[in-house]
């Protein structure tokens, strides 16, 4: 199970104003509010790191937060760099595919 | 009239054991020729290491043996060695593979083995690079002899140092003689970025890179900056030291780099006799490998002979290639070409270059 073949991403897309798309190797494909996605980042500026309580007020993410551009980091995982600026998450594959 | 066809008809017959797929389909067969008095061919592997080279070699013969007649058969082995599926980086783009060689804990041998990885690999007729991570215990520069200093090209990049055929590059090269490398996270990163983008490595098949022990800073900085293929862990027999093994297999598990398998060194000692000798506990690191489900890559006795190479400035592959360890390192070699080749065949992946710019109105 251990060395079992992870399921990665094999297209990402913007599908409009606020949605992006990611289309799995398994053949899955995930469909993402940007916004809900920005509220959801677990970096630590965001969420506590020793107690994982949330620190972000989710009132003062803008509506109309959207990314800047999104990039891969290593083999396991999307960096975004958002609208509002925010650009210290890691959004994990495991992670995108939990959310999905 | 014997047909083309039917020399591949015959050829499909013969199937790669790792891919799991006749050598036709795979594209392997190449340059094909018939006249009346010979059949002539060559099989393109996908590593120049390819442990079952001669037996795909000698199953081929024997399957156009039965269609060609009274002709000459002559079979040519080439390689071309297959990049990683997500390949297309802006770092280290013409290197094919880069292979991580770690260890949970230090003093188990990584660099020996890394070194000698690299040297098998070199020999088999592979191009080969050798990148020393270990930021704050460099080994490299001992191990090969070297005490030159890299030089700066046109290009203003780091040139790499060559011994034995392998492009070589370490800190120690850049720090001097005993004095200690006393930095903090931040500079770590710094380095490999450095290594990774500074260095001119030309076209290489394999870059071996030599991890510091444990799964800190440098192992994360490596993960997340440089497009590694696979990860080859190395362990002794003891428990002490498979534990940390297994926490180093975890990490690169987590970040989704494929381990090509576990490779124990200090597996036993030959005495006198020929007899094996198991000092520190005998198939630890196969039944790990079992148990997380990885491949099990090979054995590395102790030799004195192995230690005194090293310290010499000569990797026991070059030095005494027939010895029982040198051998090992031959064939283990070959596993982690077989594996990469494996893991190069799954895919897609997006290329680790992948960006998206948003576009708004």
């Amino acid at each position: 199970m251990e060395n079992k073949v992870a399921v990665k991403p094999i297209e990402i897309k913007q599908l409009g104003e606020q949605e992006l798309g990611i289309q799995w190797s398994d053949g899955h494909l995930s469909l993402f509010q940007v916004r809900d996605l920005r509220l959801k980042c677990r970096c630590a500026v965001c969420v506590d790191e020793w107690s994982g309580e949330k620190i972000m007020k989710e009132k003062e993410v803008p509506q109309d937060v959207k990314p800047v551009s999104i990039e891969t980091v290593g083999r396991y995982g999307l960096r975004v760099v958002w609208s509002d600026g925010h650009q210290t998450g890691i959004y994990t594959y495991d992670y995108l595919r939990q959310l999905a | 009239m014997l047909t083309e066809q039917e020399v591949l008809q015959a050829l499909k017959q013969v199937e790669d054991p790792d891919l799991k797929q006749d050598i036709v389909s795979l594209g392997f067969v190449k340059n094909l020729i018939m006249t009346d008095a010979e059949v002539k061919f060559s099989i393109q592997l996908t590593t120049p290491a390819c442990p079952v080279k001669e037996q795909l070699k000698e199953q081929s013969l024997q399957a156009v043996k039965l269609i060609a007649g009274n002709r000459v058969i002559k079979i040519d082995l080439t390689s071309d060695v297959k990049a990683s599926a997500h390949k297309k980086a802006a770092v280290l783009p013409q290197v094919k593979n880069v292979i991580a060689v770690a260890s949970g804990k230090g003093g188990v041998g990584k660099s020996t083995v890394a070194a000698n990885l690299a040297l098998a690999l070199q020999r088999s007729g592979a191009r080969v690079g050798l990148l020393d991570a270990d930021i704050y215990g460099p080994s490299m520069p001992l191990m090969f002899g070297i005490t030159a200093s890299p030089h700066v090209n046109e290009e203003q990049q780091i040139v790499p140092i060559e011994k034995h055929g392998l492009k070589i590059m370490s800190m120690g090269f850049l720090s001097k003689d005993d004095a200690p490398v006393i930095w903090r996270g931040p500079m770590v990163h710094g380095i490999i970025q450095q290594f990774l983008t500074k260095v001119a490595w030309g076209e290489l098949d394999y870059l071996v890179i030599d991890l510091p022990p444990g799964t800190g800073d440098a192992q994360l900085t490596l993960t997340q900056l440089a497009p590694l293929s696979g990860a080859v862990i190395v362990t002794t027999p003891q428990e002490v030291s498979l534990i940390d093994a297994r926490k180093g297999l975890k990490m690169f598990q987590k970040v989704n780099v494929p381990i090509l398998g576990i490779v124990e060194n200090m597996s036993y000692y030959l005495d006198s006799n020929g007899k094996r000798i198991a000092i520190f506990g005998a198939g630890g690191g196969e039944r790990t490998a079992r148990e997380l489900q990885v491949p099990f890559l090979g054995e590395i006795p102790i030799e004195p002979q192995v230690a005194a190479a090293g310290d010499q400035g000569e990797p026991i592959v070059i030095k005494i290639p027939d010895s029982a360890a040198g051998v090992a390192f031959k064939s283990v070699a070959g596993r982690v070409a077989q594996e990469l080749s494996i893991e190069n065949m799954k895919g897609p992946e997006l290329p680790s270059d992948f960006k998206l710019a948003w576009k708004t109105k």
